[in-house]
């Protein structure tokens, strides 16, 4: 014990020396927002866009702003792999998505309220986008999810402070289609025509350009194809034969607008794993849920008919899509790319 | 001396504060000829994907309110902000006033720092807001979730009406309020106003009084299953029970054991109940005594009580289901008043939950004593709340 004594002195002494601390200061000199983007290796596809639309004089103004800014991966997604490819759009319409990604209030992460579905911010384009967070399950908030999605697209990164406001990172482009329609969306793109006819031949298009809100899961050409059906065949389809409700009906949800992410998020908020919709006029029902990748915050859905919601039924094979392609918005509703078919022909048949 | 030095100190004290004090006038609030209103938000429905743009079911009461060119509302004489779905148990005393640390009201005026009524015939009615009597224009507005008064919210928040009425409301009665669905399919929405009248009635302090109604929205039974929210709570009776139903009840001797049904009050018929959501009437109060357990000490007795809400033709002693079915097709569902309306009694799983109709509380020198209460059970859709009135008592001497 005694020679532990001076040990102890020593370190009592040594223990008066103070070396002054080197404490790493918080940075104090945010950047403004366009400035930020610009710098960022992950964010120069949207920063090219700002450029080229001549936005970046707005976004170093005074703000506050909300950036809403889809990473590169997101570009590339749709086809904008290198800032040059945004010449082949108009001006006028690359700027105005670009004002759709900006919100004109500072927006951070804990002002959206808890567990809020579609509450509606306004952009600098006119325009309003629907924030959605899944925030915890029903008196769960120990474990709380905090997914945040704004038009569908998650957020991968939030609450990045800039100068005049503040950056969210989207992993998908928001893609909003004004003054436009589901049935004007669907007309402009050749990819779905085999689609759109099957629709007009079982009398599903002219509703359309209703009010809605519709949701509408619509297969391209190259999938049809893949499963041996043409523009001919559909022509061909004998609607007194088949059941329309079942073959293109079931890919049309009536008065709801649901972005993907819907089902991911009530899973969460309302402990609701699935949605089963019952098709119009028809005893099917269309079964969808979504999952969201843990690692990429990707939403994927997956979608099936049913027979019945009880046993016994029988099931089709489940459909999913390609996210990059999921949550066209326009002002009667949303479509969702999907890659397969709910049903072919042959099952839907009138007996 | 030094005492008279103290003396003179602590004098001049005084009347400094009584200067200081003196000519600060306190302005009593005063509502002349009041009626007296009580106010529940029975929107119970949850947003799920079904009904996705449905609004949320929190609102804000309006009554004579200022409205601008559109229609807008910019000010009111009463406001009851935060009107939040109500809670099962609605207590004889706004005890949440004190202990709530949520800005959300549970109903009106619950937290709300407003003038409340009186005891009337024995009654407390603290848990009733005074309001001007006649004929006033009330509006119930849905808003969004947050804290945030009503009138402070961005304008487009405002807009969303729920009913915008008239009530006319006479002097010294008691009112109670009622937001309701009034159809499921169409969702519509309405509110119900119950002139109340158990002040009224020559009840006895010896019986415990209770009335039922169902509220529940037009074709909420007759429903798929899918098309409703699943309130697990409420067991049996998360799907509705029949337009038609008959009461019935068992007094249980001990908390919370179902060893010891007493004898004589066992599976006894009550009365009757008939979905109504448009009709304004006080339904009959039924009574048991608060002493049916004839060997308990006339001052504490710990009874609790079992209901069986049972389709025509049927009886408990028959029952063709059994308590672990949630799913009864609206032909029974029980209930167990007891406790504090959370324990569940095993081999009893689909009951819903109510807290004890019976008030054990510290009084005089008694601790607990049982107070007889005036009950209300209302069924609201998938859902069922309990309303205690009581009378003032002797507060505890310790």
């Amino acid at each position: 014990m005694l020679p532990l004594i001076p040990a102890l002195l020593i370190l009592l002494f040594s223990a008066c020396k103070h070396d002054d601390l080197a404490i790493a200061k918080p940075n104090e000199n945010f950047r403004l927002a366009s400035d930020f983007v610009k710098n960022n290796y992950d964010l120069t596809l949207f920063s090219a866009a700002v450029e080229k639309s001549g936005m970046a004089e707005t976004l170093r103004g005074k703000g506050p702003f909300t950036l809403l800014v889809p990473s590169n991966t997101a570009f590339n997604e749709i086809g904008i792999s290198k800032a040059s490819d945004f010449d082949k759009m108009n001006t006028d319409s690359l700027k105005a998505m670009v004002q759709r990604h900006v919100l004109d209030q500072q927006l951070n992460f804990n002002q959206v309220p808890v567990n809020g579905v579609d509450i509606r911010y306004h952009t600098l384009a006119g325009t309003d986008v629907y924030a959605t967070l899944a925030s915890y399950a029903p008196n769960n908030s120990a474990y709380p999810a905090n997914d945040l999605y704004f038009n569908g697209s998650s957020v991968t990164r939030k609450d990045v402070t800039v100068a005049n406001g503040v950056v969210h990172v989207l992993n998908k482009v928001m893609k909003v289609t004004p003054n436009s329609t589901v049935q004007a969306w669907l007309a402009k793109r050749p990819q779905y025509s085999i689609f759109v006819s099957g629709l007009k031949k079982f009398g599903f298009w002219d509703k359309l350009s209703d009010k809605g809100p519709f949701t509408v899961f619509a297969p391209q050409n190259s999938v049809f194809e893949a499963n041996g059906i043409t523009e001919a065949s559909v022509a061909a389809l004998d609607p007194a034969t088949y059941s329309g409700e079942r073959l293109f009906g079931s890919y049309i949800l009536h008065n709801k607008h649901f972005f993907i992410s819907d089902y991911n998020v009530f899973y969460i908020i309302n402990t609701e794993a699935t949605y089963n919709g019952q098709l119009e006029n028809d005893t099917w029902y269309f079964i969808i849920s979504s999952t969201r990748n843990f690692y990429t915050a990707a939403v994927t859905y997956s979608a099936h008919l049913q027979t019945a919601l009880s046993y016994p039924y029988d099931t089709y094979p489940a459909v999913t899509a390609i996210p990059a392609l999921t949550d066209n918005l326009t002002d009667n509703g949303l479509v969702h790319d999907m890659q397969g078919l709910l049903l072919l022909p042959e099952q839907a048949l009138k007996h | 001396m030094l005492r008279s030095r103290l003396q003179y100190i602590m004098m001049s004290a005084v009347a400094l504060l009584l200067l200081a004090s003196g000519c600060s006038k306190v302005e009593y609030r005063k509502i002349d000829s009041p009626a007296y209103l009580r106010v529940f938000n029975n929107l119970n429905y949850t947003i799920s994907l079904e009904n996705k743009d449905e609004p949320v079911p929190f609102l804000t009461m309006l009554i004579d309110p200022q409205t601008d060119q559109d229609g807008m509302p910019v000010s009111a004489a009463v406001k009851g902000d935060f009107l939040d779905q109500r809670d099962p148990y609605a207590p004889p005393y706004p005890s949440h006033a004190g202990t709530s640390i949520s800005y959300k009201n549970p109903e009106y005026p619950g937290k709300e720092n407003v003038l409340v009524g009186p005891v009337l015939n024995g009654f407390d009615l603290s848990s009733w807001a005074q309001i001007p009597s006649g004929k006033h224009r009330v509006m119930f507005m849905f808003r969004p979730v947050n804290n945030t008064p009503f009138f402070d919210l961005e304008p487009r928040l405002k807009k969303s009406v729920l009913i915008d009425t008239t009530l006319t409301l006479d002097a010294k009665e008691v009112y109670t309020l009622h937001v309701l669905q009034k159809d499921f399919i169409t969702k519509k929405n309405g509110i119900y106003l119950r002139q109340e009248n158990f002040h009224k009635l020559p009840l006895s302090d010896s019986m415990v009084y209770v009335n039922f109604y169902n509220m529940s929205a037009k074709g909420f039974q007759e429903a798929d299953k899918s098309l409703k929210t699943g309130y697990k709570k409420s067991g049996a009776l998360q799907n509705g029970v029949k337009d038609n139903m008959n009461i019935f009840y068992t007094l249980y001797k001990t908390e919370p054991s179902i060893a010891f049904p007493l004898p004589g009050y066992t599976q006894k018929f009550l009365g009757s109940l008939i979905r109504n959501s448009e009709v304004l009437q006080v339904t009959p109060y039924y009574s048991f005594p608060l002493f049916a357990d004839g060997t308990s000490d006339g001052i504490h007795t710990t009874i609790w009580q079992h209901l069986d809400f049972m389709a025509p033709g049927m009886h408990p002693a028959n029952n063709p289901y059994y308590p672990f079915q949630s799913e009864t097709d609206g032909n029974w569902a029980p209930v167990e008043c007891l406790l504090t309306g959370k324990t569940a009694i095993q081999g009893k799983e689909n009951s819903a939950l109510l807290p004890n109709m019976i008030v054990n509380i510290p009084s005089g020198i008694y601790n607990p004593r049982s107070f007889a209460t005036v009950n209300t059970i209302e069924i609201v859709n998938g859902n069922i709340y309990l309303t205690t009135v009581q009378r003032k008592y002797a507060p505890p001497i310790y």
